[in-house]
């Protein structure tokens, strides 16, 4: 197993091992939240000063990540009596997780501007987030993640109602509030009954535990945990069957979060899922791979065609990521996970892009964004819809776009594993995905603006926010750059 | 180290692009002037290539080759072959051309200037890709593009052929890649390690049974762009909808994708499978010839026409490239370069004539030869041309094809002989309708001769009808020696035993290579 995982660390559980520095990152996230909610009780927001203390503080943490990155060259280390483990692949997670909140809200700086005293509420939120996520992935024991995971969800669900006096948004984080919970105590249980089972919760010491006899012997309550814990897990990251909540969710929170919910909580997801699977149930790998190959498999074909019947734009990004959720799965089938985080990457800022030409077009706190908006949109704003294009055929896999780098790195992985019959069905749906990806097209390039008010009407061309500009030329360069030069990043991430 | 002038190839219509991107769209009359002269960078180059080119040598001539990704085996890996120049040298030069001939788009110029460009990048990327990766990025690539340039700029319904045409093929290449990478997955069980270079994957050694299932994932995809019958039927509604410049870049080089696909990779890499289903794809090629030939004689669209009539002059091709001999191979490379060059002229034609009239409905012409003199020659001597006259580029390559497939395919080849009477009967009975007669249609009177614009786009590619027609040995020189060498390959990895040339072959001048 470990010949293909060298960026996870074995992890020592016994060193009680106090390190600041090396939870630096999330300190920093977390303090810059506390400042902004702070300072918020002093004087009346003022954007100016929320935006320096919001870039500070994540030039700091992306500091001190790049300097985990180097300490951690030497070989990983655990901390804090083996809670948090400091290896590469944590700094990975931490890495993105950044980047996702950088875009994320540069992409929401509008709304964040719109909401006043709320607005530096959603900053808050936004970094408190983050640091839970971050948690998540380098958390190296069960309750450490499980932590994270609170963290992260909760802030999201009051994200997704942040607006408070749109219903829909309401109804948005009452849902996914409620949905989601529910996933958390899924996971929980699961967590309980690999204790029960192995008596540890340590993500190594449940490893040491399973090749013992009353394991081996009787197996089901570990499989059930692994059941569970999967479960919980796949929920935070929309693989179908327990997608449901996903497009409610974005359809009805703020146009101008919906990016960052949606991409930070898959990152954590599937840094975590990653980090179980391999770690603690590695030995297991022939219980889960099959039903895991099964998840993708599902979550690629009923995402794929759900989101062909969508009529909303939300819903339709939200369904294709069900479909991506089934991507990645199959790079984590396959074993290599080098792919699955050059998936994972490059993928949420196409989706973040994507989600910021929506938020545009919505309205920073607007609620639902039927396709019918997006007639026309070619000559409206051809920079809108020049980006969205890139986004969209990136996500459809098209070459010369990162995104076909990484179905190719998950589909070799899913391949060498002996998953053939997983590629090849991604492969068709992926065909099947251009439906409704170049539906889009057609609607901004190829038809019409439709005309609301009286006919002669001047269609009103979007306002874009200088923050989003930048979001969208920063997303547009990285999907082309690792598209025809992947190489840095698959280095990077090798 | 040497000019690497086959990433100069590719890059430069990529870099052309920008540029016309970067002129604001308060010029807009600017787009157009600018594209076409940036796109003569790339002409010249390939017109350079092509006389630079060593004859006589059958292997890849100005390589390049860098990693890409190592562990994956990806790498940057170029060349160029007999076998690919001439399509590369067509590229470059239909390019210039088509573009001359979209003054009637005025609407967006910019993107679609913009986009012309991007398709010649990927077009002339495709052959001269040597790695499977490479080869698939281009591939793919160039469906962008061309789905904008029928989308957009298309006819009445233009977003249906334009989806039917990136699904189409997409649907193919999607098997391709699996295809692919069951390839680099054989190669890392035999060698070791994980690669996607076309030439280190010829070296595999590839049972029956997996060879047959590749060259079904691979012949899918490439049967689709060819098209083949029965998988032409997005091919009639993309021509007839794309713009002018759509439908020659489409007959010109895009179908030409299909049929390069399968000398290159399909002859090349599964050499076993391609002698087990020769028969198979002999069939579907004469059924293409004959069916696309019947179709296109009771069409009563002119471009409907001259689309069907590519669905037949296509199945020459694939027959030419599955007798498996030298003359029907070089032929069928020959015929890909011919064909571009004369359905390019039929397609711009007709555009011209549609831009006159706003109509491609043959009942709506007639007498034309009286007010448009020039026009009407010029469109006899391409239809000739297209319909095989000796003396004429068509004839060269379907005499060829004929002549090599008598052989190995002898009912084929006659059977396919009669698609050559069959075109005599639908481009000229289409001629008699449209151009002789007496004027019926009072509209007819007004038409305008060619003027001297179009007259100018048209010669270049008139003039090459009549030089390959009297001496086609400048391109068959290049062309031999590698189609040689497919050839010799498949005879030392399978029992198959190529033909021995008769005397008229010499006589032709093919197989100076030796």
């Amino acid at each position: 197993m470990s010949e293909f995982f060298p960026i996870i660390a074995q992890i020592d559980s016994t060193a009680f091992n106090i390190s600041y520095l090396a939870i630096a990152p999330e300190l920093i996230l977390a303090a810059g939240a506390a400042l902004i909610l702070m300072i918020d009780v002093f004087y009346k927001p003022r954007s100016a000063v929320h935006a320096g203390l919001v870039f500070s503080t994540l030039i700091l943490a992306t500091a001190s990540a790049i300097l985990q990155y180097d300490r951690v060259q030497d070989g990983a280390t655990t901390h804090f009596s083996g809670m948090i483990v400091a290896d590469e692949f944590a700094v990975f997670g931490m890495f993105i997780l950044l980047a996702v909140t950088a875009l994320g809200l540069l992409v929401a700086w509008p709304m964040v501007e719109e909401l006043g005293r709320r607005g530096s509420e959603t900053v808050a939120l936004v970094l408190l987030s983050a640091a839970g996520f971050m948690f998540m992935v380098s958390g190296a024991h069960l309750m450490m993640i499980f932590l994270g995971l609170e963290i992260g969800s909760i802030s999201l669900y009051i994200l997704a109602g942040i607006t408070r006096d749109s219903i829909r948004s309401d109804e948005a984080a009452l849902k996914y509030f409620l949905l989601g919970s529910f996933a958390s105590a899924i996971f929980v249980y699961g967590v309980a009954l690999a204790y029960a089972g192995t008596g540890a919760l340590s993500l190594s010491g449940i490893a040491e535990q399973l090749p013992a006899t009353a394991v081996v012997l009787r197996p089901g309550v570990v499989l059930a945990a692994i059941a569970l814990i999967i479960t919980g897990l796949l929920f935070k990251v929309t693989a179908a069957p327990f997608h449901a909540w996903a497009p409610d969710v974005y359809q009805g929170s703020p146009a101008g979060i919906v990016g960052y919910m949606a991409t930070a909580a898959k990152v954590a997801g599937f840094g975590a899922l990653v980090r179980i699977l391999y770690v603690s149930f590695g030995s297991f790998s022939d219980d889960w791979g099959p039903a895991l190959a099964a998840v993708a498999a599902v979550s690629i074909v009923l995402g794929t065609v759900m989101a062909i019947m969508q009529t909303d734009m939300r819903r339709l990004l939200a369904y294709s990521g069900v479909a991506h959720a089934g991507f990645i799965i199959t790079g984590i089938v396959g074993g290599n996970l080098q792919a699955v985080w050059f998936y994972l990457a490059v993928y949420v800022i196409q989706l973040i892009a994507a989600f910021a030409v929506v938020s545009v077009m919505a309205g920073p706190t607007g609620s639902v964004s039927p396709l019918e908006d997006y007639k026309g949109l070619g000559r409206r704003s051809p920079y809108l819809a020049g980006a969205l294009t890139v986004m969209l055929l990136a996500l459809s896999g098209m070459p010369a776009t990162s995104g076909f780098i990484g179905k190719l790195g998950v589909f070799t992985s899913a391949w060498s594993g002996g998953y053939e019959w997983l590629v090849i069905t991604a492969l068709v749906a992926s065909v099947a995905g251009f439906f409704f990806y170049i539906r889009i097209m057609v609607l901004m390039y190829m038809e019409e603006p439709v005309l609301a008010e009286a006919p002669g009407a001047e269609v009103a061309k979007p306002v874009v926010s200088p923050n989003v500009e930048v979001a969208l030329a920063i997303a547009i360069a990285i999907t082309l750059f690792f598209g025809i030069y992947p190489t840095p990043l698959l280095n990077f991430l090798g | 180290m040497t000019f690497p002038i086959l990433a100069s190839l590719i890059l430069t219509p990529v870099a052309a692009a920008l540029v016309v991107a970067l002129v604001p769209n308060r010029r807009s009359e600017l787009h157009l002037p600018l594209g076409i002269t940036l796109s003569m960078i790339p002409l010249a180059l390939a017109g350079w290539l092509f006389f630079a080119f060593e004859k006589g040598v059958a292997g890849y001539q100005y390589t390049q080759q860098a990693w890409w990704y190592e562990p994956w085996g990806m790498s940057w890996h170029v060349g160029v072959d007999g076998i690919s120049l001439a399509l590369v040298a067509l590229t470059a030069l239909l390019v210039p051309i088509s573009l001359a001939a979209s003054t009637s788009i005025v609407d967006r110029t910019k993107l679609f200037v913009v986009f012309m460009l991007i398709l010649e990048a990927g077009l002339i990327g495709v052959f001269l890709a040597l790695d499977m990766i490479l080869f698939f990025l281009f591939f793919e690539v160039v469906l962008v593009p061309m789905y904008f340039i029928i989308g957009v700029w298309g006819g009445e319904r233009r977003i249906y052929a334009a989806y039917k045409f990136f699904l189409y093929t997409a649907l193919g290449s999607a098997l391709m890649l699996a295809g692919i990478i069951a390839l680099a997955f054989f190669h890392r069980d035999q060698a070791g390690l994980l690669s996607f270079d076309y030439q280190e994957l010829l070296n595999l050694q590839l049972s029956d049974n997996a060879q047959l299932w590749l060259f079904g994932a691979f012949g899918l995809a490439f049967a689709i762009k060819v098209p083949i019958f029965p998988l032409h039927t997005w091919l009639p509604d993309a021509h007839v909808e794309a713009p002018t410049a759509g439908s020659v870049m489409l007959a010109g080089v895009l179908l030409k994708l299909g049929t390069y696909g399968f000398i290159r990779f399909n002859l090349g890499l599964f050499p076993q499978a391609t002698v087990d289903l020769v028969p198979v794809m002999a069939t579907l090629a004469v059924i293409g010839i004959l069916y696309g030939a019947y179709v296109a004689i009771v069409q009563p669209d002119l471009k409907k026409l001259v689309a069907y009539s590519s669905v037949s002059h296509l199945g020459f091709i694939v027959l030419g490239t599955f007798a498996l001999t030298q003359a029907a191979v070089e032929g069928a490379v020959i015929q890909m370069v011919n064909h571009g060059i004369t359905t390019g002229v039929l397609f711009l034609m007709v555009g011209m004539i549609y831009e006159r009239r706003h109509t491609k409905k043959i009942a709506d012409f007639g007498g034309i030869w009286q007010v448009a003199p020039w026009f009407s020659g010029v469109f006899l001597f391409t239809a000739f041309a297209s319909i095989g006259l000796p003396g004429l580029n068509g004839f060269v390559g379907e005499f060829m094809v004929l002549m090599g497939s008598y052989s190995t395919l002898p009912v084929a080849a006659i059977l396919g002989a009669f698609g050559v009477v069959l075109a005599a009967i639908y481009l000229l009975w289409a001629y008699e309708r449209v151009f002789t007669g007496p004027i019926t249609i009072e509209e007819n009177r007004e038409v305008a001769d060619l003027n001297v614009r179009e007259l100018s786009l048209l010669a270049p590619l008139v003039a090459l009808m009549l030089v390959l027609g009297l001496y086609p040995n400048i391109v068959l020189d290049r062309v031999s020696p590698s189609v040689e060498a497919v050839l010799d390959r498949m005879e030392a990895t399978t029992t198959y035993v190529v033909p021995e040339p008769g005397p008229l072959f010499d006589v032709l001048g093919g197989g100076q290579g030796e």
